[in-house]
């Protein structure tokens, strides 16, 4: 049998979503001052309690020191240095598609997520967000006719102040931490969803975040409502192009669940992740969680996060309607010198509340990839139940795994169960593979999707495609 | 073996009951007589481990409605233990394996209970131990097996040994055995078998819980039942059983319910 | 003494009161010690309490870490009384008994066995904090606490074939702050059964340190009792070293400490040793029992085999950190650790993190945690074969606790452990 450098260093493929549209875009100075936040709520016209919103987050954000627990050893940011708001120069929403920009359009074919009518995905609603800007967002009328609202969040803020007012920072309030608060201060679009008592939502809904400058920060917010009994099906990617400066990505996503509905929200993250020297790449540092506010009411996130060069980012369920349920399904890929700490928390706090996390880190090359999750039990969570299984597969012998699993239970009727293992690729299985003609590469990709397949297949039929294509391209070319 | 005029052991009557809020039994009707063996047949999910569990009182099944009469007391006010003092055995599908606690401890105790209750002496470490004996050559049991945990890393058919072992020391009255050939090679099921045709007489009953006629060809039951959806549909003698091999459920769940020829 | 710290950047910082009464009750630098005492109070004072946000301290109940600091420092005038909480047995009849009495000279030591021999202090000097500096266990408060208190030390070098066994018996004193150190040589081919009982008094405060070298070929059974008494407090520091080749059997118990913190550090210097860790902690009314553990390879081939057990009763609360890392040299070790907690009431609460950090690709890992009641399962499997709820309840708390307990041959028998470790508790 061959040694163990077998599974040798990892080169990845050129990242294929490095360009930059040339676009006229609109900016507005670097920094952030009181004025810069009052700029932007200005800017898009928003009612007084949401510039009070912002202002309040601001102020507290000043009071705030930046976190440094978790084991990612970046260089710090200088707040002073970033762009807040950036858009293209004629950024009014256009009522028809074919007024927007066709640059810009243009941009969305490349990435492989085309918006014409001619063109674009059919059963997949799109809201394309471009820097801080919703450019358009399809399928809107076939959505209204079931009563379910899919559109950016400024344009919800203007015509759904209620429903703004009464859930945004509800779920994270705005001085849940350093970078939720800097994006409650200055969050510039993103996605709203409502989804109606009854409806099952006749579609699936993707927002497609794409950072284009390369000095902005992008802090886009996104609110997810899911009425009593209704469901969804939420999508999520995002690319940005190289450059070789740190670009900040601070999104906050909140997620409310009323009795018996439930919501799926699926992402697949290709941030550019810097080089192979580690220059350049997206801080991806983003604060997502859901509340299980009903009776049965389920959340289950699913992610494949492949990019950035660092990310930080734990998608939280609040179980706290009777019988409610929380899952986590984690793909998390790491190469060069990218650094991942992700997780969950599932925190019970009704009783008779399930979770269930699953975690699959894959470390190459010389990354750190950090599974961090809570699984916290209440007292009044009786007769509730977590299962948590992290598994970590290194390839090459510089790459780094942890795993650093927090499980609290102050209730004896519940029961918490955790097993993780790490692993490599084992030569065994790939010996297997190539004495039955399957090529070395191949071999290595298809073990690699296979440790990945219980999370893949909770992904939407053309995501899990798509995340296992990514997978393939990362690791191509890589081994041996 | 069937003497009408021997004692009503069983009598369950319209028994309906639920676990996590599911229905599984609806409206069970079943007696049994002191030396008869019954036969319970049906597929997957028809309620017949269900059954088993609600007579043995699993704190998970709730009875909704129906009464379970035990030698003329109701069964159902008897917490799962003091039915096993009175006799009443349950032999697992899946016996439970619990680390750390040693099988000769735990067989100990639990003869003892029995004992009591049957105002017999208890037994200290070393009478146990001969007595234990006396009853391993027939479930052909190897003696180590009393010192590790109980069932902990025993093989399909060591557990299934173990539990007839059990029904050995116990001496119950009533035995319900709940699937106790699955998972057991020819050899396994004949000394199983073999161990429950020693232990059976006419002061007893036994109710066997089973898929296939393999079983019963090797233990004789009087009746077979067959249930469906929660209930008895159907009740025969042993050809039924034999029917049921060659044709499988559908033709009884086709026809009218019948029940309680018994 | 002033009330302020000057911290290693230079900043001031106010001392808490308990935190100056300790500095006062310290008395002056002296013995064969009294140069690592000067420093590590220096160190300890710019260092400063933990606090809640250093990740190792962050469970802590501060108020009972602080209240340590209440009791008088223990001089060496005072006689060690005995924990009236235990009877003592005899004696191993293969081995013999040390008592290790705090402040006082380690014991009259002429008449060690064969093969037992004290370190001189050239000697002393050689090995003194080497496990520590290699577990990277220094700088930890415990470990500065130790240093700044205790000024004498049992060192031992221990060499040859069937040698008896070794008690080391430790009581807290009532109404007193203790502290011991010992160090432990196991020279090659050398096998050694030690015991280590560490016994609390009504109102007693201890913290012991122990440094163990296992060299190559050594093999160690290292028993832990530690059974506190009333509103004894106990904290503990651990740092082993270990040669390939060398074995090391660890298993510890602990109850009955109002607040107890365990740190188990272990290094396989150049791996390709065997590590076996077995502890069972019992945490009733309002104790906080915790254990700490940190296990490191720096060489190929290790081998750990981890099973860490907690009991949490009444308000109690039972915490385990369990850190296992494996850098890139120690490739194709083989590690496992399991973390399994029952809750026996609803006002307890149990925390428990089994870390794993791993940076060699050819490694096996796995761990594990569970917090359960009583299963279900197992309790009426016993009920239906006509055993009470309260006796299936206690014998299936046994069979939890056996499992540890059953790796203890030293002291099994002796200091009747399964009676202590169930007394008193309830399914």
């Amino acid at each position: 049998m061959k040694s163990q450098n077998l599974v040798g260093e990892i080169v990845s493929k050129p990242y294929k979503y490095g360009f930059v549209t040339d676009i006229e875009t609109e900016k507005i100075s670097k920094g952030l001052t009181e004025e810069v936040v009052r700029q932007i709520s200005a800017k898009k016209k928003e009612p007084q309690f949401l510039l009070d919103f912002r202002l309040k987050a601001y102020k507290h954000w000043l009071t705030m020191t930046e976190p440094n627990w978790a084991e990612l050893g970046y260089k710090k940011l200088n707040y002073q240095d970033i762009i807040y708001y950036a858009a293209p120069r004629d950024n009014e929403k256009k009522a028809s598609l074919d007024e927007v920009d066709p640059k810009l359009l243009e941009t969305f074919d490349k990435l492989g997520i085309p918006l014409t009518e001619q063109k674009r995905l059919s059963n997949v609603a799109v809201d394309a967000v471009f820097d801080s800007v919703s450019i358009a967002t399809t399928y809107k009328e076939k959505l209204a006719e079931h009563g379910v609202v899919f559109c950016s969040i400024t344009e919800a803020v203007a015509e759904y102040p209620e429903l703004i007012e009464q859930y945004l920072g509800s779920v994270v309030p705005l001085n849940d931490n350093f970078f939720a608060t800097l994006n409650s201060a200055v969050f510039s679009d993103g996605s709203f969803v409502f989804i109606p008592k009854g409806i099952d939502c006749p579609m699936e809904l993707s927002s497609y975040f794409r950072i284009n400058s390369g000095d902005i920060g992008q802090f886009e917010r996104t609110l997810i409502i899911a009425e009593e009994s209704s469901s969804v099906s939420y999508l999520e990617g995002c690319t940005a192009p190289m450059f070789d400066t740190n670009t900040l990505h601070a999104a906050v996503v909140e997620i409310v669940v009323l009795d018996d509905a439930s919501v799926k929200y699926s992402t697949v993250q290709n941030w550019y992740s810097g080089d192979e020297n580690g220059v350049g790449g997206i801080y991806n540092f983003v604060t997502k969680r859901g509340h299980c506010r009903g009776v049965r009411s389920k959340i289950s996130w699913s992610q494949v996060e492949t990019g950035s060069a660092i990310t930080w980012k734990y998608p939280s369920c609040i179980l706290q309607g009777e019988d409610s349920v929380g899952e986590f399904y984690s793909v998390a890929l790491t190469n060069h010198l990218q650094k991942a700490d992700t997780g969950t928390k599932m925190i019970h706090v009704g009783p008779r509340t399930k979770s269930t996390i699953v975690s699959k880190g894959i470390s190459a090359g010389k990354s750190l990839n950090s599974y961090r999750g809570l699984v916290q039990i209440g007292p009044k969570a009786i007769g509730s139940k977590n299962y948590s299984q992290c598994d970590s597969m290194l390839i090459g012998d510089n790459a780094a795994a942890n795993t650093f699993p927090y499980i609290r239970s102050q209730n004896p009727s519940s029961c918490i169960e955790h097993e993780a293992s790490t692993c490599r690729i084992s030569e065994d299985k790939l010996f297997y593979l190539q004495s039955r003609g399957i090529g070395f590469e191949e071999a290595v990709s298809m073990i690699v999707s296979g440790f990945c397949r219980d999370v893949f297949n909770q992904l939407p039929m053309e995501f899990a495609a798509e995340a296992d294509k990514l997978l393939a391209l990362k690791l191509e070319g890589s081994v041996g | 073996m069937i003497n009408s005029n021997s004692e009503l052991i069983l009598e369950i009557s319209d028994l309906h009951a639920q676990v996590e809020g599911q229905k599984i039994l609806n409206g069970v009707d079943l007696q049994i007589r002191s030396g008869e063996i019954h036969a319970l047949m049906g597929r997957n999910g028809s309620g017949k481990s269900t059954l088993s569990k609600v007579l043995a009182g699993h704190p998970a099944y709730k009875v909704t409605n129906g009464k379970v009469l035990y030698r003329g007391e109701d069964l159902l006010g008897f917490e799962p233990e003091e039915r096993a003092r009175l006799g009443l055995f349950l032999g697992f599908q899946y016996p439970v394996e619990i680390p750390g606690v040693s099988n000769i401890e735990f067989l100990r105790v639990s003869t003892n209970s029995r004992r009591k209750q049957l105002g017999e002496e208890e037994l200290d470490i070393f009478s146990f131990e001969d007595f234990v004996d006396s009853r391993l050559k027939l479930v052909q049991m190897n003696p180590s097996f009393l010192e590790r945990s109980v069932n902990e890393g025993f093989s399909g058919g060591e557990k299934k040994r173990n539990e007839i072992l059990q029904m050995a020391l116990l001496e119950p009255i009533l035995s319900i055995l709940d699937e106790t050939d699955s998972g057991l090679d020819i050899d396994a099921l004949r000394i199983v078998a073999g161990g429950v045709n020693q232990l059976t007489n006419q002061d007893n009953a036994t109710l066997l819980i089973t898929h296939y006629q393999r079983l019963l060809d090797e233990i004789k039951p009087d009746f077979v039942h067959v249930m469906s959806s929660g209930r008895i549909l159907r009740t025969g003698g042993s050809e039924l059983a034999r029917e049921l091999e060659d044709s499988g459920y559908e033709w009884i769940e086709n026809e009218l319910p019948k029940t309680g020829e018994s | 003494m002033d009330r302020e710290r000057i911290t290693k950047d230079g900043r001031k910082l106010k001392m808490s009161l308990q935190e100056t009464k300790l500095w006062e009750s310290l008395s002056e630098p002296r013995g064969p010690l009294a140069s690592i005492q000067l420093s590590a109070r220096e160190s300890l004072k710019s260092r400063g309490m933990p606090a809640a946000s250093e990740e190792t301290w962050r469970l802590t109940d501060f108020q009972l870490l602080e209240s340590i600091l209440h009791l008088p420092l223990s001089s060496s005038a005072s006689e060690s009384n005995c924990s009236s909480v235990f009877d003592m047995p005899s004696p191993p009849t293969e081995g013999f008994r040390l008592m290790l009495s705090p402040g006082s000279e380690p014991l009259g030591l002429e008449s060690l066995p064969k093969g037992f021999n004290l370190l001189n202090s050239e000697e002393l000097k050689e090995v003194l904090g080497k496990a520590l500096e290699h577990c990277g266990s220094n700088e930890d408060w415990s470990v500065g606490l130790n240093n700044s208190c205790v000024d004498n030390v049992l060192a031992l070098r221990v060499e040859g074939i069937d040698l008896p066994s070794l008690e080391l018996v430790i009581s807290g004193k009532d109404g007193e702050f203790s502290a011991t150190r010992v160090i432990l040589l196991v020279e090659k081919n050398t096998h050694l059964n030690f015991l280590q009982v560490l016994l609390g008094a009504f109102n007693s405060a201890h913290s012991h340190l122990i440094e163990i070298h296992l060299a190559e070929n050594a093999s160690l059974n290292h028993e832990w009792l530690a059974f506190g008494g009333g509103k004894s407090s106990f904290l503990s520091h651990i740092a082993v070293e270990q040669q390939p080749k060398s074995d090391y059997s660890f298993t510890s118990i602990q109850k009955g400490w109002l607040f107890s913190r365990f740190e188990p550090c272990l290094v396989q210097v150049n791996g390709q040793a065997s590590t076996k860790f077995r502890g069972l902690q019992i945490a009733d009314s309002n104790e906080q029992i915790a254990t700490n553990s940190t296990i490191r390879f720096d060489g190929p081939e290790g081998d750990l085999d981890q099973l860490h057990k907690g009991i949490a009763a009444g308000t109690s609360h039972s915490i385990f950190n369990g850190c296992i890392e494996v850098p890139q040299p120690a490739q194709r070790t083989s590690a496992a650790q399991l973390s399994r907690n029952l809750l026996l009431s609803n006002r307890s609460r149990v925390d428990t993190k089994p870390e794993l950090k791993i940076v060699a690709d050819d490694v096996r890992c796995t761990h594990g945690a569970t917090v359960t009641e009583l299963q279900e399962e197992q309790l009426f499997y016993m009920r239906s074969r006509g055993i009470e709820q309260i006796a299936a309840a206690n014998l299936l708390l046994r069979g939890y606790c056996q499992e540890i307990i059953s790796s203890l041959p030293m002291s099994f028998d002796r200091w009747k452990v399964l009676e202590h470790v169930l007394e008193g508790l309830r399914g």
